[in-house]
């Protein structure tokens, strides 16, 4: 009679004798043993991988060259938007000079920086189509970046030179410092974000609000009545700030999406973290 | 989609975008209501200009034939309205001299012209010289015929001359 092995001694067995370690990589059930494809499922898989880089290229091209600017573009739009504060009706403000100066030291920091790069956005090698393509997503750029300092800037008074005079400073400094894209843009972020606080909380809340004759304003709001003589603030609709918020954060947006060079989506995946 | 035609989209969108916005600073709508008013007047004005570029300009007719009957029942406001509605672009010499007579008629006065109204009336005329100097009018109404004759009315008008202290002045007629 035959003796019946416990389950413990089997696995003992099993694992002691008959298993082996295997060390190799894993194989799709339809690859060959040696690791080869058949030509035909070869065929599949690059087609399939062709579609897949294709359909990104696609994508990537349709965001630089629709999206990107109509992002720019919204910007520019919304960046000189302000709400009357007694009917709330729009007005429309055109940038200063100062604004495209800075608009334009702007870009050029950009250049500097890596977060663009001229050759990678301009040249003989490309199509006419494609550097006027090209050209119009950097003038949407500009046209952004003019409009964001419009929107960030103060509109007259004290406050305007005061805010002028530190969006001067920063990007001056910053045009003869070594900055990383990635840097810059995180740069960029905080000083619009302490404007915007500045501008549209601090400034906002010194402002009086509109009342129907001067005398009661005084009477009612003293103080704010006093900073709106003195810093000659204007008196905006509290839905100014809300545009101008969504102004800042499209801008930066479009900033993070925008590649330094137009050719990297063409032969690489790389993230935009990675090529900056 | 081929990167060709998402480049020339891109610009044809980008290009209208930023005509939207920028013809949107240009007239400042106070509210989305207005636009499209806005919108109609900038059309009328764009096909205007276009008239008057290729050549093709006409004055508004009905308009003018409005202001026509608002001058001869001498409601000249109103006709110097109809007349500037008709001929917006300020090149018909007929609706300008017309304007500029209905200046003269309104600030006559047996005493004393109407100074302010005369002076806009010389502008209006010099405008009408510097179009058309040899104009003259055919409406057989108006007494003076040619821009010149009604300039000098208008010079005279504005003249203190020991002649306005004449009383015999205000038996006068409107020309």
């Amino acid at each position: 009679m035959s003796q019946v092995p416990s389950p413990k001694s089997q696995f003992q067995e099993l694992s002691d004798e008959n298993l082996c370690i295997v060390d190799g990589e894993l194989l799709y059930d339809s690859e060959l043993a040696d690791g080869t494809l058949t030509q035909s499922e070869n065929q599949k898989l690059k087609t399939k991988d062709q579609k897949h880089d294709g359909q990104r290229t696609t994508d990537n091209k349709q965001l630089q060259y629709i999206f990107l600017p109509l992002i720019f573009l919204t910007v520019a739009l919304l960046g000189g938007l302000r709400l009357n504060a007694e009917d709330n009706a729009f007005l429309f403000l055109k940038p200063a000079l100062v604004c495209l100066i800075y608009a334009t030291l702007l870009l050029v920091l950009f250049f500097r920086a890596g977060l663009l790069k001229l050759d990678g956005w301009f040249s003989e090698k490309f199509s006419t189509l494609k550097n006027v393509a090209n050209g119009v997503v950097l003038l949407a750029l500009f046209f952004a970046s003019t409009q964001i300092f419009n929107s960030l800037l103060p509109e007259r008074g004290l406050p305007f030179w005061v805010f002028a005079f530190c969006f001067f400073w920063t990007l001056w400094n910053n045009l003869f410092v070594e900055f990383q894209g990635k840097r810059l843009l995180q740069s960029l972020g905080s000083v619009f974000a302490l404007a915007f606080v500045s501008k549209y909380l601090l400034l906002a809340y010194l402002t009086a609000p509109a009342s129907a004759s001067w005398w009661r304003g005084l009477l009612e709001n003293p103080t704010q009545e006093a900073f709106t003589w003195l810093l000659d603030l204007p008196r905006f609709s509290t839905g100014t700030g809300y545009i101008q918020f969504f102004a800042v954060i499209f801008y930066l947006l479009g900033l993070f999406l925008l590649p330094p060079s137009t050719e990297q989506w063409n032969v690489s995946e790389r993230s935009f973290e990675d090529s900056i | 989609m081929k990167e060709k035609h998402i480049q020339t989209l891109g610009i044809a969108l980008a290009a209208v975008y930023a005509i939207f916005i920028a013809w949107l600073y240009w007239v400042e709508p106070k509210s989305l209501e207005e636009v499209p008013s806005k919108a109609q007047t900038t059309i009328e004005n764009v096909t205007t200009k276009t008239q008057v570029a290729i050549g093709t300009y006409e004055i508004d007719r009905a308009k003018f034939n409005e202001g026509l009957a608002a001058f001869r029942q001498d409601s000249f406001i109103v006709a110097r309205d109809s007349f500037q509605k008709a001929d917006v672009e300020k090149r018909d010499t007929r609706t300008q001299f017309y304007i500029a007579y209905s200046f003269y008629r309104q600030g006559f006065g047996r005493v004393s012209n109407d100074d302010a109204l005369f002076k806009q009336g010389l502008e209006q005329t010099n405008r009408v010289i510097a179009a058309d100097k040899n104009f003259k009018s055919d409406d057989a109404d108006l007494q003076l015929k040619t821009p010149v004759e009604l300039k000098n009315e208008f010079e005279e008008g504005l003249k203190v001359t020991a002649s306005d202290f004449n009383p015999l002045k205000v038996l006068r007629e409107r020309k």
